[in-house]
């Protein structure tokens, strides 16, 4: 009968490499509520994720807040009319028609319906202007 | 293997910080539970779910713990209810019986990833499998941990005289199994 003392008591089963640092991360975890640290040399890995994201925040932040201070009004009482080229930093200017931006702030005060024009108004308007009627039947 | 009366320090420290001495504990008997667990539920991925929740009923009951002296002993009762639990439920869920159960194991053996043993082991493990669950778990812990038959008492809830019983019972099954084959 073989005897089971001739099999050595060795544990014949493996676990994975660094299984059980792992595993006690893990019920630490899920029990305390408290990640344990696994290297010290490791943090800046395993936060490298998250500091490119604080770092891209950042970024944003700032071309946000730059832009802010470039591009806004610095007193926003003043009307589109009353804004002068001298408001803007001359390199802004730059290969920008001055004439246009002049005449669109021209458009901006315009009314958007033009006003009704009876005959009453067209008469009175020609008498103003002196034109004669007959004149301009003759060239019309 | 004795009753480690070594855990008060443990206690000392749960007192004065929880989290700490939970970790204590966690370095302490992971590995030990885990083979322990392994051994009866076999397969690497069910030991570490077992093992896992071992450790969690543990800390949700660690507050009621008052017997100092028997941490030991309590943990390993609460693994291989754990181990015990899994087994009934991958039956369950397979419409395998509990009887057939161990053959089932015995073929995962051999073709798990995580088992090096050589062809003797192999053979062991499979006449192991073929054992009643109540003589397997006694078998493995006086095989492979020396446990004291004092500390599997208090761990199964079984008698000494019982348990000495047992493991002749399963120790002579397992040579018979052997020298079949």
């Amino acid at each position: 009968m073989e005897k089971i003392d001739k099999i050595n008591g060795r544990n014949p089963f493996k676990v994975p490499d660094g299984y059980f640092e792992e595993v006690n991360r893990n019920i630490m975890s899920i029990t305390t509520g408290k990640k344990v640290e696994a290297k010290k040399q490791g943090l800046y890995l395993r936060l490298r994720s998250y500091i490119a994201i604080a770092a891209s925040v950042a970024v944003l932040a700032i071309m946000t807040y730059t832009g802010t201070k470039l591009f806004s009004p610095h007193d926003e009482t003043l009307s589109l009319s009353t804004i002068t080229t001298g408001l803007y930093p001359e390199y802004l200017l730059n290969g920008i028609d001055i004439l246009t931006i002049e005449e669109e702030a021209i458009l901006m005060e315009l009314p958007l319906t033009e006003p009704e024009i009876g005959k009453k108004d067209i008469i009175d308007y020609l008498l103003l202007e002196n034109i004669d009627i007959n004149e301009l039947q003759e060239q019309l | 293997m004795n009753s480690h009366k070594a855990d008060s320090d443990i206690f000392d420290l749960i007192e004065v910080d929880p989290d700490k001495g939970f970790r204590l504990i966690v370095d302490r008997y992971s590995v030990r539970l885990y083979w322990h667990i392994r051994r009866l539920v076999i397969l690497h991925e069910d030991a570490n779910d077992a093992l896992q929740n071992t450790f969690i009923n543990a800390w949700r009951n660690i507050s009621n713990f008052q017997s100092k002296s028997a941490l030991y002993t309590w943990l390993y009762a609460i693994a291989t209810n754990e181990a015990l639990a899994l087994i009934n439920k991958r039956a369950r869920n397979s419409g395998i019986s509990l009887d057939d159960l161990g053959s089932w194991f015995a073929n995962s053996v051999e073709g798990s990833t995580w088992f090096d043993g050589d062809e003797a082991q192999v053979k062991l493990q499979n006449a192991i499998l073929k054992l009643p669950e109540k003589q397997r778990i006694v078998f493995n812990l006086k095989y492979y941990e020396d446990m004291t038959y004092d500390d599997m008492s208090r761990i199964l809830k079984t008698s000494v005289g019982a348990l000495k019983a047992s493991y002749h019972h399963a120790v002579k099954k397992i040579e018979n199994i052997l020298s079949a084959i």
